[in-house]
């Protein structure tokens, strides 16, 4: 049951990155910035969610911690992006 | 006890990563911004979540971790996703398809030229 699961973890992890690849070829194709932040959300969470595949397979929970703040950060950039998308100024 | 945890993660990551692959391919196809916000606001967020919840299962040890930032990421998401919505509309980015613009009267929009 060990290598079937280690095998689906490789083939999610595979996909994650064919999907990242993905998106930011559709970012870099997209007409308008807010598209672009868009795709640069996608983007992080499923970076995340690549770092937390890597955390399985090297079965070390310090991944979980830095997939915190990844998130934090990611979400933290999109909203300030936004901002500044929305009225030319961030503060 | 232990291949029966193997066997849930393992049908949690197929379901995570085909939800993340939804998001992806609304966000290709989807015509504008709002439309791709669905696919990317909901169903990559949710990929993200049953990831989260295989990684908890496996390592039931650091179990508060995945459910910590499970929580965070069903709190968070939605407010990002709003505001880029509104960011995009108050930046006066068109909407596709037929025009039903609730907030049009109560909302002044920039001019699309400054996106």
């Amino acid at each position: 049951m060990q290598t079937i699961l280690n095998i689906v973890i490789w083939v999610v992890l595979a996909l994650h990155l064919i999907m990242i690849l993905v998106a930011a070829w559709r970012t870099w194709r997209s007409e308008n910035s807010a598209a672009r932040l868009v795709g640069l959300d996608v983007a992080s969470t499923l970076t995340t969610a690549v770092l937390i595949l890597v955390g399985i397979i090297g079965n070390n929970s310090l991944f979980l911690d830095v997939a915190i703040v990844t998130t934090a950060l990611g979400y933290l950039a999109t909203v300030t992006i936004a901002k500044f998308i929305s009225d030319q100024r961030v503060f | 006890m232990e291949t029966l945890q193997q066997v849930i993660a393992m049908i949690l990551l197929v379901l995570g990563t085909f939800l993340s692959l939804v998001g992806v391919i609304g966000f290709i196809r989807l015509p504008d911004v709002y439309t791709r916000l669905h696919a990317t606001g909901k169903v990559s967020v949710f990929g993200l979540v049953f990831l989260l919840l295989a990684v908890s299962i496996l390592t039931p040890l650091t179990a508060w971790k995945g459910i910590l930032l499970i929580f965070f990421v069903l709190l968070a998401s939605p407010a990002v996703s709003h505001s880029i919505a509104s960011a995009a509309y108050k930046a006066g980015v068109p909407l596709a398809g037929p025009k039903r613009d609730d907030l049009k009267s109560k909302l002044e929009r920039g001019s699309d030229k400054d996106v």
